[in-house]
């Protein structure tokens, strides 16, 4: 019985050596054939592995028939005229993309909240660039649209903001071929923001505020909407520094506590600027500028209050904060 | 509830003749003044600025006396109309929030907002007040035609009521793009309130004293029609003019302050729960006992999460539906 089993094992390793040795061999075979097609691929590449934020996507490079959903793309897409197939219209402004959002061939997918997922089927894209505003909808998108490479790009919470829009630019340059136009943007981004930090003394206080509807809410340094990242990204000293409840939208705060901690600076995101600009709206100049409990503080009293592109709420991309840093450098050295 | 119990009581309470409740001075008002005026004095003093400081004069005349001045007129405003309200569906679940005039209100306001996007404050109320007073008069012609009236079926069908029109509003709001501004404009928040912002809540001042003067007529029209009528009293233009008054005032509170939830529900409650249901002597504890809770509960929003501030309405929403159930245990173990 032992010689038995010991037969058996010389022949299964006689038998399994050859064909072991012979599967190498043509492994390797594969690995030079699968590396020579990558080398030719460099060349003329039809497909870019990036990681999106949920992980490795490979996309088509120049997909011919795209979707965005993210209102951080929309800038940089129509600075490099990539056509889109459908878009939603009614978060982008009237003006700010009129070729996207006048042109009838591009199918509306409405509203964030009451979002019209067919027309995006109806499109037939190859790329979907969604996300941010549309992120509960991906599951869905992914689904219903088998054929199409779904990526989300926009920034995560609790990351850096700024290494995100730089990250979120620098994939879109890879997809869409053109990482010599996206390092120009990261470039003038990041001279935006040198400048900004060069002309801040260090020390005065700044307060970040949101309005809307006539109501002045605060927006906590880091995580607050729009304005939180520039604490961080400048190293701006807070006048208020408390954790924040209400991230997007801000916390409801009153003018006497903004007068009390008396800021050298604010900077206000007007929320409804971009979106209704009659009625009931209150420009924030007029909330903030206007308002006689505040006439006293120091950033009012020396009119050092930088308001917010009226756009910002829409845009928030890469360009807009590029933007944003220049204006507050502006205004930094010029009270200097 | 005991209904028929307490209508005695309130008949004879309006009858002519015999000595009245409220006519005494009673001490247990006086007392119940006191304490109100204590928090209307605290509420004066509970800020982030120190009034000691440079400028702490002018900041109370900017933003603490505006804001309790809104807190007290708001605040008897809500409760006197929960209380009338009340009286004429005779439930004791009806408040302007549990009624939908509050909702209708709303919806009037956002028209105004969409129609006549550039009318004044002054025009907006108007909108939001008649909004509100066909809204109501609806409430009320839809508990003339329901059979079973017994107290809860009459708040489910104001709240009914009020989410279809809610729903209508959202529509609204939604293809208009003010999806945005509809939750800060509702969520009751005295934290705006400013001096030049919150004026024309002197208005509900006058509503409060038409309720004053009309409270006996209120009063036999809580007792039903039949019997309002048999005592000589013009029902339905006594229930119109109501109506009308609950309106304006639901309608200018909230298009300054946004909704109170509750407030016209547990202040009246509490009252008659004390001193039964003599409308005409329980109006001024409900009006002192609506200017104590808002305050109190205003100065909760404001101390909790200094600097910042937690809306009022909240912590109404918090204690009122609290109140609401207990109420409602109450009333299923007296059967």
């Amino acid at each position: 019985m032992p010689s038995r089993t010991t037969n058996r094992r010389l022949v299964a390793v006689l038998t399994a050596a050859p064909l072991a040795l012979a599967l190498a061999a043509c492994s390797s075979g594969d690995e030079s054939v699968a590396g020579g097609t990558e080398e030719t691929a460099e060349s003329a590449p039809s497909t870019v592995t990036i990681e999106d934020n949920h992980g490795s996507v490979e996309v088509p490079v120049n997909p011919e028939r795209v979707v965005a959903l993210d209102n951080h793309v929309f800038e940089t897409l129509s600075a490099w005229e990539v056509p889109l197939v459908a878009a939603p219209k009614g978060i982008m402004g009237d003006g700010l993309w009129p070729e996207y959002t006048e042109d009838d061939a591009v199918l509306d997918v409405g509203m964030h909240r009451e979002p019209n997922l067919e027309s995006i089927v109806a499109a037939e894209p190859d790329l979907i660039i969604g996300g941010y505003r549309f992120s509960d909808s991906y599951d869905d998108i992914k689904a219903q649209n088998p054929d199409a490479v779904v990526v989300e790009l926009a920034p995560r919470d609790g990351e850096d903001q700024s290494s995100e829009l730089v990250r979120q630019i620098e994939i879109l340059g890879q997809i869409f071929d053109r990482e010599d136009a996206a390092d120009a943007i990261v470039a003038d981004y990041e001279a935006a923001v040198a400048d900004a930090k060069d002309a801040y003394d260090g020390e005065s206080t700044v307060v970040g505020l949101i309005t809307s509807g006539g109501e002045i809410s605060y927006s906590a340094p880091v995580t607050g909407r729009s304005i939180g990242t520039l604490f961080p990204t400048l190293g701006l000293e807070p006048a208020i520094e408390q954790a924040a409840e209400d991230t997007s939208h801000g916390d409801d705060i009153s003018v006497e506590a903004i007068a009390a901690a008396n800021p050298d600076w604010i900077v206000v995101l007007d929320r409804d600027g971009a979106g209704v600009g009659e009625g009931e709206y209150r420009p924030a100049s007029e909330l903030i500028g206007g308002s006689e409990a505040l006439a006293g503080v120091t950033a009012v009293a020396k009119g050092q209050v930088v308001y917010l592109d009226p756009d910002f709420y829409l845009t928030e991309d890469i360009q807009a904060y590029t933007a944003l840093y220049e204006q507050i450098a502006q205004a930094f050295s010029g009270a200097a | 509830m005991n209904r028929s119990a307490s209508a005695t009581r309130a008949a004879s309470a309006a009858a002519p003749g015999r000595p009245h409740r409220g006519r005494r001075p009673s001490p247990g008002l006086l007392v119940a003044v006191l304490v109100t005026l204590a928090l209307v004095v605290t509420s004066l003093f509970v800020g982030v600025y120190d009034l000691g400081a440079a400028g702490g004069g002018e900041m109370f005349l900017i933003t603490r006396l505006p804001r309790t001045l809104a807190l007290v007129l708001a605040g008897s405003a809500m409760a006197v109309s929960g209380l009338v309200l009340q009286q004429l569906t005779q439930n004791r679940f009806v408040e302007p929030t549990t009624s939908g005039t509050s909702e209708w209100a709303a919806l009037g306001l956002l028209l105004s907002v969409v129609l006549l996007p550039t009318a004044g404050i002054a025009t907006r109320m108007v909108l939001a007040s008649v909004a509100a007073f066909a809204g109501t008069m609806v409430f009320m012609a839809i508990l003339r035609r329901v059979q079973v009236r017994s107290t809860l079926v009459v708040p489910v069908v104001g709240i009914m009521l009020g989410a279809v029109v809610s729903a209508v509003t959202t529509l609204l709001a939604i293809s208009t793009n003010y999806l945005q501004l509809l939750g800060t404009w509702f969520l009751g928040s005295f934290t705006s309130v400013v001096r030049g912002q919150y004026e024309v809540l002197w208005v509900v001042a006058a509503v409060c004293a038409a309720i004053f003067v009309l409270s006996d007529r209120l009063t036999v029209a809580g007792l039903g029609r039949d019997v309002a009528t048999n005592l000589g009293l013009g029902y339905e233009r006594v229930v119109l003019l109501g109506t009308a008054l609950v309106s304006v005032a639901s309608g200018v509170t909230t298009v300054v302050v946004g909704f109170l939830p509750f407030l016209g529900l547990i202040v009246p409650n509490v009252v008659s729960m004390l001193r039964g249901d003599d409308l005409r002597s329980n109006l001024p504890w409900v009006c002192v006992g609506g200017v104590a809770l808002v305050t109190a509960c205003d100065i909760v929003g404001r101390v909790v999460r200094m600097p910042f501030e937690v809306p009022v309405a909240m912590i109404l929403g918090v204690v009122g539906a609290a109140a609401f159930v207990a109420l409602v245990l109450r009333v299923q173990r007296r059967g």
